[in-house]
């Protein structure tokens, strides 16, 4: 009943990649993903690993293609061109990698079938909710605090990243003297204060506005 | 009859889903009705009252007549996706009913059979719940995008952006009751309730979390005051501007279906479930008539909070898309994590019960 189960999980989830790396349109290789990601989580509930199932539909088909598909959509993506393949000499380099990898899941088999090591039942509790989260706060507990210190800065860099006040895009140009700059853009203050300030150059107005801007070419680095 | 037996188990089990599916769609039907009874007696009308008694029959015949209707794919749509997204739609909202326990474990008369009266227990019921909510996003999402429809396209975004914000809220709301039951199995959870007579309700202990989680579910499923992916004074219908027919139903009854499992949520985790208080002392632990009495408790408690929701519906108006944002992740999100540390804190002093 298990190796079914088996069977039509992983012909799913390989039909699936299969079918992301083939789809030409963007929407469709992320729905496809979704399917690779959910038949996944359903061999690990077969695998007696029902907490890393849960997990890998909250966090990755639930929230991390949820944004996918978001993007996707609001930037309305067309479907892709053909282009002419440049990067064709990859096309060996590709087949050894695979015959690479066939090699050591082959290995890995034989090894696990040779030293006659015993798989844990469907009754044991190596992934039940409890015996994880008691070895994440033990023996893994230093791991556990570095990943999460690494979210936060990714979180923090990305906010940082967000918040830079480009503007002026770097081919815009503004005529000297006649622009008139609203004072919230400069100095943050309430969105009613709309005291105008004027500028002479071109750099003035960007350096006012916090952009990266030199418009003499021999100053530019 | 040996009821360990596996295919006999998984005959009760197609049986019990069975039981369950018609209930919910049951439900469905009287909350439908329900719905229009009780928001045209707020508003001082009449509403459907001519199909059967008191109108009993309405949802059937709207049902019956919706069927009928031609059963439209718009010509630039993505067929595929179209077709695809009201079924992700029902289909995420109906798995979720498997693991709300409906009643206690009960003992047959005569025949001695002992069984809980829930589909499925298991470690991650909780997780599962979330995971499964989640993934009932893309139903909408992509029922937006492949409709070719300026206001669907709004509407699948306006949704997808309002579920990712609530669910953070929604997940981190419970984390709260799962510090003090320190489990996530809901049957194990709905069990803890019983001591002082089966009124040891969560929602005593946990009244921050309570109602946070109640704002977060009422965003989650898309209803007012916070049903901007379907604001029709806006949008035309949102999302499901282009759905006729049967495709059109399907995404009805999802909302309606995830009204109910969440109300379900609401009545495990903090209202306690099944737990009737006294009744035990009345009837007695197990027996087939302490069943019958838990189960009409949990589904009184549903039905109040279904009441909730139309309540809700004939008050409030509309949030705008920016203070629906701002709500959520400025104070929604804010007050649940406190609301964590704080249980964290007392959990860790008092030590877990």
């Amino acid at each position: 009943m298990s190796g079914l189960l088996f069977i039509l999980f992983a012909g799913l989830a390989i039909g699936s990649a299969i079918a992301m790396v083939a789809q030409r349109n963007p929407l469709y290789s992320a729905i496809s993903l979704i399917g690779v990601f959910i038949a996944l989580a359903s061999i690990y509930v077969t695998l007696a690993a029902p907490f890393i199932a849960a997990v890998q539909v909250i966090v990755y088909a639930g929230a991390i293609m949820v944004l996918v598909i978001f993007v996707i959509m609001l930037l309305n993506v067309e479907q892709e061109e053909r282009r002419p393949r440049r990067l064709r000499f990859l096309v060996p380099a590709a087949i050894g990698m695979a015959a690479i990898l066939i090699a050591e899941t082959a290995f890995i088999l034989y090894s696990v079938h040779a030293a006659g090591a015993k798989l844990p039942g469907p009754t044991s509790d190596v992934g039940l909710t409890h015996s994880i989260g008691v070895n994440l706060f033990t023996a893994y507990l230093l791991p556990f605090e570095i990943t999460s210190v690494l979210l936060l800065m990714a979180i923090v860099g990305a906010m940082s990243l967000a918040r830079q006040t480009n503007l002026l895009s770097s081919t815009a140009r503004v005529v000297p003297g006649a622009q008139v700059l609203a004072m919230d853009i400069v100095k943050r203050r309430g969105k009613e204060d709309l005291t105008a300030i004027e500028t002479e150059t071109t750099d003035e107005a960007a350096h006012l506005m916090g952009v990266d801007f030199q418009s003499d070419p021999e100053k530019r680095e | 009859m040996d009821l360990s037996n596996p295919y006999i188990h998984a005959g009760l089990i197609i049986v019990a889903i069975t039981i369950a599916f018609l209930t919910i769609m049951l439900l469905v039907a009287a909350t439908v009705l329900a719905e229009r009874r009780v928001l045209a007696f707020m508003q001082g009308r009449v509403g459907p009252n001519r199909v059967g008694y008191g109108g009993v029959l309405q949802p059937f015949a709207d049902f019956i007549k919706t069927m009928m209707k031609e059963d439209l794919v718009p010509d630039q749509s993505t067929r595929f996706v179209f077709l695809l997204a009201p079924m992700i739609a029902v289909v995420t909202a109906i798995m979720a009913i498997i693991v709300y326990p409906f009643g206690p474990t009960i003992t047959l008369p005569f025949l001695n059979w002992t069984f809980p009266l829930v589909i499925a227990r298991f470690d991650v019921a909780l997780l599962y719940v979330l995971g499964v909510t989640s993934v009932g996003v893309y139903g909408i999402a992509l029922a937006g995008w492949s409709s070719n429809n300026k206001y669907s396209l709004l509407g699948g975004l306006r949704s997808a952006a309002q579920m990712i914000s609530y669910e953070l809220a929604l997940g981190l709301s419970l984390i709260g009751v799962v510090l003090l039951s320190g489990t996530l199995d809901i049957y194990s959870i709905v069990e803890q309730q019983s001591g002082w007579y089966g009124s040891r309700w969560n929602i005593i202990y946990q009244p921050l979390s309570f109602i946070l989680y109640l704002i977060a579910a009422i965003a989650e499923t898309n209803r007012v005051p916070f049903d901007l992916p379907e604001a029709e004074t806006e949008l035309v219908a949102g999302f499901h501007t282009e759905y006729s027919s049967i495709k059109f139903l399907l995404f009805f009854n999802a909302e309606y279906i995830n009204m109910i499992t969440v109300s379900m949520l609401a009545t495990t985790l903090f209202l306690g479930g099944w737990n009737v208080p006294f009744a035990e002392y009345l009837f007695g632990r197990g027996t087939l008539l302490f069943g019958i009495v838990c189960v009409l408790g949990f589904f009184a408690k549903i039905l109040f909070f279904l009441f909730l929701y139309i309540w809700l519906r004939g008050t409030l108006p509309r949030f705008r898309f920016d203070q629906l944002m701002d709500f959520g992740w400025k104070f929604l999100m804010p007050v649940a994590i406190l609301n964590i540390i704080l249980t964290a804190t007392v959990v860790f002093v008092m030590g877990s019960q």
